[in-house]
């Protein structure tokens, strides 16, 4: 049985952090509480992040837009600062389980909990987002594109909790498209994001089609056609077969919504 | 065993409980309010749905620790003066519910989005309903029943 902990403030939330060596923190629990019924941790506490201000805000600065910790994907959608060249991470949003789930459900928890198909995943990749994080010393940023290590797995120490996502300010268009079984019950098959500058450079990512999710920069659509960078882009995938689809599928379906991403950016010419 | 505090269907309690249990089983356990149901215990079916200050959500994926201070609308709330709602009627009207499992949560999806949206389209309704699963009347009497109700005052 574990204790259960509310700081009010980040201070007693690292005092925490520090006191209770096997504690697991609770944002909006759609994957804690599973994992906690199924056996598969038994900390000696959790620790809620949603009675802390400040992780509950979302924020335009100067280094773009900042997401706290304890947002749910139901408010960053009602946010209105989805728009522009942030398309993707609202197209992702929408796909995440259902609306009673989304109103739980935190995009921080979705990044922490680290699945390979988590929906806002490839499209904070491709938006070049990073976390900030504390601890009880201290803190860091972490760009996504060095946090995922393995399925379920990435960089945090037990004792760094993720305070906001960062969104730098990106002038293009982004779009997230996605494979699932069931409509509103499901994690992806295969998910794919896509970020097109003005300039023509284009990035992509793959959800569920590796152990981590997939980045694969340095397109250009001015200078390369749509079947090299089809081509190229399914070379640096390696999926595998699953209870939710074969290894076939999921390389089918990565081309077809890759195509269908290149098709929503338009410009990139077939 | 803590003590935590809460608002559920304009009542106050103040309940002692394992700090482990969700709320869903602090509501029918507890205080012995059984219409919000077990399905998945997972956040699949939202056949524990209930209305979470404000916000319908699975009451499976929400522990009732987490619940100090919250305003709770359950299904046992939705009939007032002995009478069922019109909602509730409409449900009823167009047979909307064979078994009655999924209803009561169905009803409190329904109830979040008519008090947040009056006049929803069918899209809407759709779209909100989407936690919800059913596995027997095969949807259209439901989001016909909710229309319907949309239609009238509650
Ligand atoms: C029925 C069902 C359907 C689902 N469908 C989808 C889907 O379609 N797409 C999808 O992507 N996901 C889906 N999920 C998974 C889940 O809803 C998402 O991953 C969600 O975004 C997790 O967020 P949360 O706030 O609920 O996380 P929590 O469960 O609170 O936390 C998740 C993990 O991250 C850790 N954590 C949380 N916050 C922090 C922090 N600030 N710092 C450090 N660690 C932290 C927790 O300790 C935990 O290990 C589904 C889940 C269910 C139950
Ligand atoms: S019992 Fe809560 S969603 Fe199924
Ligand atoms: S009426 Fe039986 S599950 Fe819906």
């Amino acid at each position: 049985m574990y204790t259960f902990l509310s700081p009010k403030t980040l201070e007693d939330a690292r005092g925490f952090l520090k006191s209770y060596p096997n504690l697991k923190i609770i944002a909006g629990g759609t994957d804690l509480i599973i994992g906690l019924r199924e056996g598969l941790f038994a900390p000696d506490a959790v620790m809620d992040i949603k009675q802390i201000p400040e992780l509950a805000q979302i924020k335009q600065t100067d280094e773009g837009l900042e997401i706290g910790a304890a947002v749910t994907v139901s408010e960053l959608l009602c946010s209105g600062h989805l728009s522009g060249a942030y398309n993707a991470l609202k197209e992702a949003g929408l796909e995440l389980a259902n609306s009673l789930l989304r109103n739980r459900a935190t995009l921080a928890g979705n990044i922490c909990n680290a699945s390979p198909g988590g929906d806002m995943l490839s499209a904070s990749l491709v938006l070049d987002a990073w976390v900030e994080t504390v601890t009880p010393e201290g803190g860091r940023k972490i760009s996504l594109s060095d946090f995922f290590t393995g399925p379920k797995k990435h960089v945090l120490k037990p004792d760094e909790m993720v305070i906001k996502t960062v969104y730098p300010k990106h002038q293009g268009k982004s779009a997230y498209r996605k494979k699932k079984r069931i409509r509103g019950h499901d994690l992806a098959q295969v998910g794919v994001s896509g970020l097109l500058k003005g300039d023509g450079v284009l990035t992509l990512a793959f959800g569920a089609c590796g152990p981590t999710p997939v980045l694969i920069g340095g397109f250009n659509t001015k200078t390369q056609s749509r079947a090299e960078i089809l081509d190229a882009a399914m070379n640096g995938i390696s999926p595998i077969g699953d209870v939710r689809a074969s290894k076939e599928h999921r390389q089918e379906m990565a081309r077809y919504l890759t195509e269908a991403v290149l098709d929503a950016l338009e410009e990139v010419r077939k | 065993m803590k003590a935590i505090n809460l608002t559920v269907n304009g009542e106050a309690h103040k309940v002692f409980c394992p700090e482990n249990i969700t709320l869903l089983t602090l509501l029918r356990e507890y205080l012995h309010l059984t219409g919000a149901k077990v399905g998945c215990a997972a956040g699949e079916c939202g056949a524990c749905t209930v209305i979470y200050n404000g916000k319908p959500v699975n009451s499976c994926m929400v522990l009732a620790m987490e619940a100090e201070g919250a305003v709770v609308e359950t299904i046992e709330g939705e009939a007032k003066d002995g009478k069922v709602s019109p909602l509730q009627q409409a449900f009823i009207d167009n047979h909307a519910l064979q078994c009655g499992f999924c209803t009561p949560g169905m009803i409190m999806s329904a109830r979040a989005l008519l008090d947040e949206n009056p006049k929803p389209s069918r899209d809407d309704i759709i779209h909100a309903m989407e936690g919800n699963l059913c596995r027997c009347t095969g949807y259209e009497p439901i989001i016909t029943a909710i229309e319907q109700a949309a239609g009238g005052v509650r």
